[in-house]
């Protein structure tokens, strides 16, 4: 049921008609933005903290390779197994090996995006495994079989009637007659079902927030203590991360935690912060291991698009998007919806995401609030500069952008065309407006179009002098 | 600089061909602040539709012919926080850090944050018997941080009173190009902000930046709606 | 070539401009008392805290506190830790189920966030800290420091053990209608008990 990049405008127009969603989407601003506002003018210094953020992820760019060495010696000096895979079809068969050597068959997961951008359920299943989402709002999306539509929040587009619907189809064997219109009836019931497959599950996949390299360590964060039930009960547990997490030490970890959270839903702390380094599998011969992936990530370095590299994957950007606001994150058709997603797409997955970063008005937002400064709407030009320059734009555009640039570099030209148009405009209006245009159809099939004045600025200034 | 600095009026091609009196607002009000205007013949656009558009050949080209015909002033002042932005912000870039695009980027400047910041205006005098809302446009907000200067002078309009929007740090969903390539998601943007604009109870909607001004009025128009737009210039000039 | 070496080249590969390795971060400064702060803290995050002046106290806290929260008088300590007087409770030694509750010593904690800090040892294994619907935890009020880097440093000078938990209140989720919901996976309730020594 995933989305289509390229269908980004019918994905829209569906989205923009779904009263449901539409009201789900309401919350961003209640529960996000204004949870975000409050924790950073409680901090004091936020803007200080921002910039501590943004120097500590340019190092960890700029240094990037040694880094990780670092933190490869420091995990495998730990007892843990580091794994590298250069794309999602390498990270898919080193994940299902170790698996396999493992004789594990039912997998739980921790939240992950890395896992979705290579889409592992998919890969496990269609081997015999069975993967778990235990993250509340993964589980959920997991029944629906469908994709998460928010990087931190998987099921934000959904109302609780619909956790219920997905609930009562898939937990046959509980009471039909059960009560379950409440929040805490939907939480109970997930804990319980849940419980039974971290004590069954064979083996744990979790993400990482950051990779800490002076000490080896793998940092998890969650407030649900999902991410640690799924590597502490089984005896094989699996981290799979992006290389950009990588950063020098926990004191790195320190700063980044304290803009993680407060730019994600506006918590000081999340209540589970998890410092893992080497085996931490409570069973006897437990095996700790992590896969590195480069996925394109390592292409953006030394780019005008580098910086995204930065991101944190805090999705206040999402949240402060008026775009994402407007349509959601399933119009996207990818893993990165927003903002952040309209910098990297078209980087890690290329021209199929042509609208990502072409559908923004550019209003700047998303880099207020962004926690380490990414210049988001800088790197979406960016991408059209070379969609631009790679003849992928529309050809009208291109067309329409080369008359105008023509006469705006031709005064005299300029000047005659303008009072040609004004008067034009003039004549074609009723009632103080123009209703349609044959050329221009994007404006007028929502908006009239004003009646200008009929001369312009520049003729009657010299009529007055 | 002399004691009357010369201003070169930035007058945007939107203003140009569709609001003039807009322009003409601006001038009065810069004479009023004791500037000399000029308005050069030989401008057209800031190239900030090619500039979004990824079209930087385009771009640099515009860029450089502004820089030319303005870096003569003392100031360079357009009624558009969008304009203003693109050579304030952008032409640093576009012309890759040049001295003479960093000149003319030191000094040019949105109209109201002109007025009040650096000619220290403090109100004018212009009668505007109405409730209005004021809409802040994201560049003039975010890059040429314009936000008290307009409203400080519209408080000492006679009979004006601005209610403030509920979400008014939210886009209105014009964007330029934007505005014609995505107009369902386009249009849902309008309507947010003219459903804020109308709980606040005004009459009138008063901006800084004609692009946002024509979209939400035509929007206005075709819901059939009555509510008048105004650029802020206009109020202030007494010329509405 | 193998993929490390493919990344690493790549990586290598690209022109990167240098950044410098940044300044360490000053924290903002906490008020002086560090267990009033810690308990301000805390309790904004629905974590219950009480302040003993005396070990000897321990076993009637708990006592009540099981009362209050309308609990069995049957807690599970994980082997090899000791509270001594909890005659009226019936002591447990094997790991907490999910509407159990588990007791447990915490040798750190940090007052910038009400946090707990819990580096797994074999005497009391992480997952005590997640598997049991209410904890309830024994925190010396010396045991606290300011910020998180500070904790870290304290937990470096002896050798970092494999796991920390950071633990700050109940388990919590907002996934259904972002609306917080307390005991997700993890505990339900929790509460500190904090021991002036």
């Amino acid at each position: 049921m995933n989305a289509d990049p390229r269908a980004f405008k019918a994905q829209a127009r569906d989205a923009l008609n779904d009263a449901k969603l539409k009201s789900a989407l309401g919350r961003l601003k209640t529960r996000f933005a204004l949870k975000r506002q409050e924790a950073v003018a409680g901090y004091g210094d936020f803007e200080g903290l921002r910039q501590a953020g943004r120097a500590i992820r340019d190092y960890s760019i700029a240094n990037l390779d040694r880094l990780l060495v670092t933190f490869e010696r420091n995990v495998v000096a730990r007892g843990g197994v580091v794994h590298w895979a250069r794309d999602a079809a390498e990270a898919q068969e080193i994940i299902l090996g170790i698996l396999r050597d493992a004789g594990a068959k039912t997998v739980t997961k921790g939240k992950s995006m890395v896992s979705e951008e290579i889409g592992l359920n998919a890969h496990l299943e269609s081997n015999d495994m069975i993967p778990v989402e235990t993250d509340l709002g993964e589980y959920i999306i997991q029944l629906r079989k469908e994709p998460p539509s928010h990087i931190i929040a998987p099921a934000f587009h959904l109302h609780k009637e619909q956790v219920e619907e997905a609930f009562r189809d898939a937990h046959t064997a509980l009471d039909p007659n059960r009560v379950l219109n409440e929040r805490q009836a939907l939480v109970a019931e997930a804990r319980a079902m849940l419980r039974t497959s971290f004590e069954a599950a064979d083996a744990g996949i979790t993400g990482a927030n950051f990779l800490s390299a002076a000490e080896g360590a793998a940092v998890i964060v969650t407030n649900e203590g999902n991410g640690d039930l799924t590597r502490l009960l089984p005896r094989t547990h699996i981290v799979l991360t992006g290389i950009e997490k990588v950063v020098a030490d926990l004191d790195d970890v320190a700063v980044l935690l304290r803009l993680l959270t407060r730019s994600a839903t506006g918590q000081e702390i999340s209540s589970y912060v998890s410092i893992m380094s080497g085996p931490t599998g409570e069973r006897p011969g437990s095996a700790f291991h992590i896969v590195l992936l480069d996925n394109g990530r390592s292409k953006l370095i030394g780019t005008q698009a580098q910086d995204v590299l930065r991101c944190i994957r805090c999705a206040a950007c999402l949240n402060h998007c008026p775009i994402y606001s407007a349509i959601g994150g399933h119009a996207y058709g990818a893993t990165y919806p927003g903002p952040i997603g309209a910098a990297l797409n078209p980087g890690l997955i290329g021209d199929s995401t042509y609208h990502h970063p072409n559908a923004s008005t550019f209003c700047g937002r998303c880099a207020e609030v962004c926690p380490v400064k990414i210049p988001l709407p800088t790197i979406m030009r960016h991408w059209r500069a070379k969609e631009y320059a790679d003849g992928l734009a529309p050809k009208a555009m291109i067309a329409g952008l080369g008359v105008w640039a023509f006469a705006a570099k031709r005064p005299a030209l300029y000047r005659l065309g303008a009072k040609i148009m004004t008067r034009a405009l003039k004549l074609m209006s009723r009632d103080g407006a123009v209703h349609s245009l044959p050329l221009v159809h994007g404006w007028f099939a929502v908006r009239d179009f004003p009646a200008p004045r009929g001369k312009t600025f520049q003729e009657l200034w010299r009529e007055r002098a | 600089m002399s004691a009357r600095p010369r201003v070169g009026l930035f007058v945007t091609c939107l203003v140009d061909l569709v609001r003039p009196q807009i322009g003409f607002a601006a001038v009065k009000l810069l004479e009023q602040a004791g500037c000399d205007v000029v308005v050069p013949a030989a401008q057209t656009c800031c190239g900030q539709p090619a500039w979004n558009a990824g079209a930087d050949r385009h771009a640099v080209d515009i860029a450089w012919q502004v820089v030319d015909i303005f870096d003569e002033f003392d100031y360079v002042v357009a009624p558009s926080g969008s304009c203003a932005g693109m050579i304030k912000r952008h032409y640093p870039e576009v012309l890759k850090n040049d001295p003479r695009a960093l000149a003319l980027a030191a000094k040019t400047y949105e109209l109201t944050s002109f007025l009040v910041n650096i000619r220290g205006m403090k109100a004018v005098v212009a009668k505007c018997p109405t409730r209005a809302c004021y809409h802040d446009s994201c560049s003039g907000l975010r890059e040429m941080k314009v936000r008290d200067q307009p409203r400080q002078l519209l408080k000492s309009v006679d009979g004006l009173t601005i209610s403030e929007l509920s979400n008014g740090e939210v886009c209105c969903g014009f964007g330029g190009l934007f505005s014609v390539k995505y107009p369902e998601i386009s249009e849902r943007m309008a309507d947010d902000k003219i459903a804020d604009a109308v709980a606040t109870g005004a009459d009138m909607l008063i901006g800084g930046d004609l692009g946002c001004l024509l979209h939400l009025e035509g929007r206005m128009e075709r819901q059939g709606k009555t509510m008048r737009v105004r650029h802020v210039a206009e109020v202030l000039a007494d010329a509405i | 070539m193998s993929a490390r070496d493919a990344i690493l080249l790549s990586i290598r590969s690209r022109t990167r401009a240098a950044a410098p390795k940044p300044d360490s971060y000053r924290a903002p400064i906490i008020p002086f008392d560090l267990v009033a702060a810690f308990v301000t803290k805390a309790e904004a995050v629905n974590t219950e805290v009480r302040i003993l002046e005396r070990e000897g106290e321990i076993p009637t806290a708990i006592a009540e506190i099981l009362r209050a929260h309308n609990l069995a008088a049957r807690i599970h300590l994980p082997p090899n830790s000791d509270v001594g007087g909890l005659g009226g409770l019936t002591i447990l030694r094997d790991p907490p189920g999910p509407d159990d509750t588990a007791v447990t010593r915490v040798p750190l904690a940090i007052a910038e966030t009400g946090t707990l800090v819990q580096p797994a040892r074999n005497a009391s294994p992480a997952s005590w800290h997640f598997r049991p619907g209410f904890e309830i935890a024994i925190l010396k009020a010396s045991d606290i420091v300011v910020h998180f880097e500070d904790a870290i440093q304290k937990l470096k000078a002896q050798d970092l053990p494999p796991t920390i938990n950071l633990i700050t209140g109940p388990s919590r989720t907002g996934d259904i209608e972002q609306t917080l919901e307390l005991g997700a996976h993890g505990p339900k309730a929790l509460a500190v008990l904090i021991v002036r020594d």
